[in-house]
């Protein structure tokens, strides 16, 4: 066997292929902004990573005089095929910021190129733990959705309002469900609730009997299902029809259409905290969230549909907002496609000041890369079908 | 856990389990006659599920497209196939099957859907859209190499998989849905409420089971194929086409998957890629039965579904874990039992 | 080989290749990215060539090995900053370990069965890696370190291109070597079928685990290069649908060939790529339309070139000036000093002794109470019509297949039940009434393979070309054996190429290799000319000269009756007669027995073919 013959022949192999590839790189142009975005369109992510994908369609595409390029790609829902992308568009279309992705494991390993190529990262995914605690791997590294942690409060917070003092909590078998059932464990104990049960089940199984029978047999006040999309339903209906009379919460990873689609009369009454976004119509006129959730609703339902606008799309405008916010200080710092450029972004996204979005207000600074406090969330309930503000 | 707990677990065990039966049955039957490991198999409890629910919810679903296309894909597979036989009355009534019968099902799914039909026309018209995609893809994908070993088949199969998985994304999108049962009955024994689907799962399940017994029992076409999967030299003596067999196996397959599909989505949410890991279930079922055993599959399938259930109970985060584990000292017990070096085929 | 560079030359030229490739000014960046991809991809596809190409053995669960290497870098890295070049032996031991572990288990299964117990595991363990602390949660592990090289810090594309890329070309050389040796013989012996590997002394559960701990480690070595590229590990990427990647590569590049893996690779990560642009741009709407197109693919070329794409390739370049055609086998070596015989019993021992034996099929007797026996310098025809249990009585001998009862004796060892390597190692060699040869094999090869039990040297040392001189000396005994038996001219050829009548003549060869103190030799004159049959006996009979016993299982009637000293007559089972051929021939019972069966007129005795 001619083994160095064969490897050598792969070399050649390769470079053929690179060379098929060479002609997409396209011209970089002082003037304008390009960004690349890599969402979860397909995959366990892709209802939030859908969404997001339909609103970079609905961005500015002209911004401070500067021509705005979006570059879409999908990853699955996989870090590895984020960071391929990630490492595509900087090489080949020499982006200046990049949004993205869905989920958080991609997300992370973004961060990790980002600092690297000195390209600053917004990401769309919610754990905390991605920016916090800030360590110098993270420091392209920024987030647009609300920190899990200050879901969670809000739920234990509700929770102790309705007198809740044991819980029990069932949540997806994945990363999702997991950093849920962290941030779970620590807002209870922080206000004085047990965890009675802890369940996990798969986002396509079609049984959850067995873990819903032991949750029951803990007898908590209160249920929290730790899972995203629809599949969020299946719980929640077992427990229903096993009887359970107890309050039911869901993270707002539930907050889509489809949930009320197929959860039907089974998910009234449910508590859940949400993005302002997602009840922008039923917020006071004094709230300065509502008129920029309200735009962005119209926007996207211009296109797409009257009642399609989500949460998880207002995440992507989120992420465009700050990166918008902060060119002033980047153009300051040089011209677009540079890297002097791309540094001055960073900087400018970490000095964020009290700047409106969908989901909240945000102040960033060197240690917190995300910036929302809790103006950042609401919770509503499901009335009639619908979101219903709570006060 | 009290008596009663394990009364429920047991009581959904025995469901789950039943459609693990169906598919391990399907999985046996495809098995024997065309020696394809039919790895598809869950994907058409999924087509099945999400078409009759689309029907439901009034509208007509992309599994009718899906048809048509894989009906057009069969149709020319056959005439390449076929082309040194070829005669006029041959391509007719290949394009009857291949080509007509999606479109008038077409026709048909466009005429019943915007007068709300009913559960049972949304069900027989669901299988009736499902059920033709799998002779199809047995035309199109496994007939040209019918004489390939085991294995090729069985990678063959893996593609076929990877390929509807990837169109039930296109067709149905990322979502799940639920549909309305044939029943919203609820019935009380003691401690423990039985759901009247639940009933309608089982009972089908069975029936079906003992219909496919007498199908192979009593049918000159059951019989065939039987001896198509004992010997297939001696079934086309008898002048049974191999293929033809294969083409009904597959037709069974298909109806058992959807029909499974359309028990199932009235008690859970299904999705575009649902199927691969309920039809595994089946499979190790299967596979308990030396894909070979009716009777054992079938038993074999409600123990899965039992052990799923309590796996689920005590250790949810590792219930596919035990479930899967649990099919290796079966198979090592197998394997064991041959002596010696044999060689495989 | 003169004509060609030489070995160093050629290592030199791929070590400068994949130090300067990423350097290459009209290169875009990013397909130097890809290009880590695909070879890290491509290592994983490697071992699939051993595992699937060569040993049979279809795997869904390559992409867990991927994840035992990753994890267990990750996890020492970051939990105890261990430098990531120390890690490397950990990942590969991790993957070995993990592999010995879940081969020990499944390998025993044979086919489909092998096969869908791999999709099962590898389901389980990408649940465990999810679940469990160690592994990070399903989140994984962030923050691995990125390899350094005394200043530098391997964190851009270009220069990782060159790591992934040398561990390419030494996971090819390695495994290509390992196919090469004694060892990887043994493994491609597998496609012969293991009755016949068993038979020359292979003992087939450990080559089977060989391939699978070497195809694991391989993986594990992709593992370990994947997380200190992505420098993150989380489950996703071990996952089933990763492993049907894996074996989608390995299957459109040709799984039998180590190029073929490298093309399957970049053809999977290449239309990966484009597709991501393309598609969703064609048909205007998104999807995971490469899932739609990969399993049409794998479709596809399963049904028009099951041997994957490499072939044609290889057509192709082979066209080329200079071209791609293999090189020349070596020459008989001169020098190879002659391997150490076995020193034959005195003439007229006994040799094998046959005494009750007994084999039963459910209620059907095959075989009842046997009994012959076989002198040194013998030989002995066993003859009988179609049906008389000669085969059977030949698979009992060589431990193929276990008598229910009965006492085998050779050379004052109880074979009876014995494996049959067990069995080959005592002396014992045979042939095949169905020929089984290694069809990917030369002639040369498939003659060496019956060396097997001659030769010591293990894996690890046929890796690294530690074996040259054994191997000389294996190869000389081929050839030695091929000139002996007059198919020298052959040797090169691949096997499938020879006529059948040769074909036996080579199993012939293969079994001489063995060196054998008893020859079982199923039909070797089915289908030789004339002429062929008298070279065929003259062979024989001087093979008794030298010592050798011989027992032999034939139709032809002639040929046998001139060559044997004593023959054993076989019906239903039974033994109805022994004696010289003189006395056989007028032995009553053997008229009836073949003239009471006008069935089985081909089976009468008869002239030439």
């Amino acid at each position: 066997m001619a083994t160095p013959r064969s490897s050598l022949l792969l070399t050649a192999l390769t470079l053929g292929g690179i060379v098929f590839g060479a002609f997409t790189t396209s011209a970089a142009a002082a003037d304008t902004l390009r960004i690349g975005v890599s969402v979860a369109a397909t995959g366990p992510a892709a209802s939030l990573g859908i969404p997001q994908r339909n609103t970079i369609a609905v961005l500015p595409k002209k911004i401070d005089g500067l021509d705005v390029e979006y570059f879409v790609l999908d990853d699955a829902t996989d870090a590895t095929k984020a960071v391929a992308n990630m490492r595509k568009l900087i090489d080949e279309n020499n982006i200046d910021a990049m949004i993205g992705s869905s989920a958080v494991p991609a997300s992370a390993a973004m961060g990790t190129v980002g600092l690297e190529k000195g390209v600053p990262v917004v990401a769309m995914a919610a754990a905390a733990a991605l920016i916090q605690p800030m360590t110098p791997e993270k420091k392209w590294l920024f987030k647009a959705p609300q920190n899990d942690s200050l879901m969670a409060d809000a739920i234990a917070d509700d929770m102790v309002k309705r007198h809740v003092k044991t819980l029990g909590f069932i949540g997806f078998n994945d990363g999702y469900g997991d950093s849920w059932l962290a941030e779970t464990e620590r807002a209870a104990a922080a206000h004085g609730i047990k965890v009675v049960a802890k369940e996990r089940y798969a986002r396509t199984d079609t049984s959850v009997t067995g873990q819903t029978l032991k949750i029951m047999a803990a007898h908590p006040d209160a249920v929290l299902v730790g899972a995203a999309g629809t599949p969020a339903v299946l719980p929640q209906k077992t427990l229903h029809e096993r009887g359970y009379k107890g309050l039911y919460y869901q993270t707002h990873g539930a907050a889509i259409p489809d949930f009320l689609r197929v959860g039907g009369k089974d998910v009234e009454g449910t508590f859940l905290p949400v993005g302002p976004v997602l009840v922008a119509a039923q917020l006071p006129d004094s709230n300065p969230v509502k008129a920029v959730a309200l735009d962005y609703i119209h926007r996207y339902e211009a296109v797409y549909g009257p009642g399609t606008a989500t949460a998880f799309g207002a995440h992507a405008a989120d992420a465009f907002s700050m990166i918008a916010a902060a060119l002033p200080a980047a153009l300051k710092a040089g011209k677009p496609g540079t890297p002097a450029f791309r540094a001055g972004l960073r900087d400018g996204l970490e000095n964020l000041h009290e700047l409106v979005l969908c989901h909240g207000i945000a102040n960033t600074t060197a240690q917190d890369h995300n910036g929302l406090d809790a103006r950042g969330r609401v919770m509503v309930t499901i009335q009639d079908g619908t979101w219903k503000l709570l006060p | 856990m009290d008596f009663s707990i394990a009364l429920i677990l047991v009581q959904d065990g025995i469901v789950n389990g039943a459609i693990y039966a169906l598919l391990a049955l399907s999985l046996v039957l495809v098995f024997t006659v065309t020696r394809v490991v039919f790895i598809p198999q869950g994907e058409f409890v999924a087509y099945g599920a999400l078409t009759y629910a689309g029907l439901q919810a009034g509208q007509v679903p992309g599994s009718v497209g899906l048809l048509c296309v894989l009906g057009a894909a069969a149709f020319l597979a056959s005439l390449w196939a076929e082309r040194h036989q070829l005669g006029a009355g041959r391509v007719a009534r290949l394009a009857a099957g291949t080509l007509l019968l999606p479109a008038a099902i077409a026709g048909l799914a466009w005429l019943v859907v915007p007068h709300h039909p009913g559960v049972v026309v949304s069900a027989l018209l669901a299988l009736l859209i499902v059920t033709p995609v799998a002779p199809y893809l047995y035309r199109v994908a496994f007939r040209p190499i019918a004489h390939a070993s085991v294995l090729v088949l069985l990678i063959v199969a893996v593609g076929v998989h990877l390929a509807l998985t990837g169109l039930g994304l296109v067709f149905f999108g990322p979502e799940g849905s639920r549909a309305d049962g044939f029943t919203d009955a609820i019935f009380d024994f003691g401690t423990v409420s039985v759901a009247g689907q639940s009933l309608w799962v089982v009972g089908l399940a069975a029936a079906l089971m003992a219909g496919l017994s007498l199908f192979f029992g009593r049918t000159l076409t059951g019989k065939a194929l039987r001896a198509t999967a004992v010997n297939r030299v001696g079934a086309r003596l008898v002048g049974i086409g191999i293929e033809r067999s294969g083409e009904i196996a597959f037709i069974l397959a298909g109806a058992v998957g959807a029909l499974s599909g359309v028990l199932i989505v009235s008690l859970t949410t299904i999705y575009y890629d649902t199927g691969f890991l309920i039809g595994l279930k089946g499979f190790t079922a299967a596979i308990v039965g030396g894909l070979a055993s009716y009777p054992v599959a079938a038993l074999a399938a409600i123990g899965v579904g039992v052990l799923e259930s309590f796996a689920s109970f005590w250790a949810s985060a590792f219930k596919e874990v035990i479930v899967f584990t649990a099919i290796i000292p079966v198979l090592l017990w197998f394997s064991l039992r041959h002596h010696g070096v044999e060689d495989e085929e | 080989m003169s004509r060609r560079l030489s070995r160093p030359l050629w290592a030199l030229a791929t070590v400068a290749a994949c130090l300067l490739v990423p350097w290459l000014p009209f290169l875009p960046p990013y397909w130097i990215t890809l290009g880590n991809y695909v070879g890290i991809a491509a290592i994983v596809a490697i071992g699939l060539v051993v595992l699937t190409g060569e040993a049979g053995i279809t795997s869904f669960g390559q992409a867990s090995f991927v994840g035992f290497g990753a994890y267990a870098t990750a996890i020492l890295t970051t939990r105890w900053d261990i430098s990531p070049w120390l890690t490397l032996p950990a990942s590969l031991a991790a993957a070995a370990v993990a592999a010995l572990a879940l081969g020990a288990v499944t390998l025993r299964l044979s086919g489909h069965y092998l096969a869908v117990c791999t999709i099962a595991w590898s389901t389980s363990l990408f649940y465990v890696f999810g679940n469990l602390e160690i592994f990070g949660h399903n989140d994984g592990i962030t923050a691995i370190p990125p390899l350094v090289l005394g200043p530098w810090r391997l964190v851009d594309t270009q220069s990782y291109f060159s790591v992934v890329w040398l561990g390419v070309a030494l996971a090819a050389w390695l495994t290509s070597n390992l196919l090469a040796s004694r060892s990887g013989r043994a493994i491609r012996a597998l496609h012969g079928g293991a009755v016949a590997a068993a038979s020359f002394g292979v003992d087939t559960m450990h080559a089977r685990m060989l391939a699978f701990v070497h195809a694991a480690v391989l993986a594990g070595f992709a593992g370990w290069l994947y997380a200190h590229f992505q420098r993150a590990v989380n489950p996703t990427p071990f996952g089933i649908n990763a492993s049907i990647e894996y074996l989608l590569m390995a299957v459109v590049g040709g799984a039998a060939h180590i190029p073929g893996a490298l093309l399957g690779a970049l053809l999977v990560g290449v239309v990966n790529d484009e597709l991501q642009d393309l598609l969703p741009r064609l048909l205007g709407a998104p999807g995971n339309f490469e899932t739609i197109v990969f399993g049409a693919l794998l479709i596809g070329v399963l049904q028009v070139s099951p041997d994957g794409l490499w072939p044609h390739v290889r057509r192709l370049l082979s066209h080329l000036p200079g071209g791609l055609a293999r090189p020349a086998q070596a020459e008989p070596s001169a020098t190879a000093e002659p391997l150490p015989r076995r020193e034959m019993p005195p003439a007229d021992s006994p040799v094998l002794t046959v005494r009750g034996l007994w084999r039963r099929f459910g209620g059907l007797v095959a075989v009842g109470d046997l009994g012959f026996s076989v002198r040194a310098a013998e030989i002995v025809g066993l003859i009988g019509p179609n049906g008389a249990g000669k085969t059977t009585t030949f698979n009992l001998l060589t431990g193929v297949d276990r008598p229910t009862s009965g006492e085998v004796e050779f050379l004052g060892h109880p074979i009876a039940g014995r494996p049959a390597p067990a069995v080959a190692r005592l002396g014992v060699a045979r042939t095949f009434q169905h020929v089984r040869l290694v069809r990917t094999m030369s002639v040369l090869e498939n003659v060496a393979l019956g060396a097997h039990l001659r030769g010591h040297a293990g894996p690890l040392a046929g890796m690294l070309r530690l074996d040259r001189t054994e191997e000389a000396r294996l190869f000389a005994e081929a050839w030695r054996q091929l000139e002996r038996v007059g198919l020298a001219g052959q040797a090169l050829r691949p096997a499938t190429a020879l006529p059948l009548g040769q074909q036996r003549i080579m199993e012939i060869a293969r079994a001489l290799a063995l060196d054998p103190v008893l020859l079982l030799l199923d039909e070797p004159a089915a289908g030789l000319r004339a002429g062929e049959k008298a070279t065929l006996a003259a062979l024989l009979r001087r093979l008794r000269e030298e010592g050798v016993s011989i027992l032999l299982v034939e139709h032809d009637m002639e040929f046998v009756m001139g060559l044997t000293d004593t023959l054993v007559v076989m019906d239903f089972g039974v033994k109805i007669a022994e004696g010289t051929p003189a006395a056989v021939r007028h032995n009553q019972a053997v008229i009836e027995a073949y003239l009471g069966a006008p069935d089985d007129e081909a089976d009468a005795p008869a002239g030439a073919a």
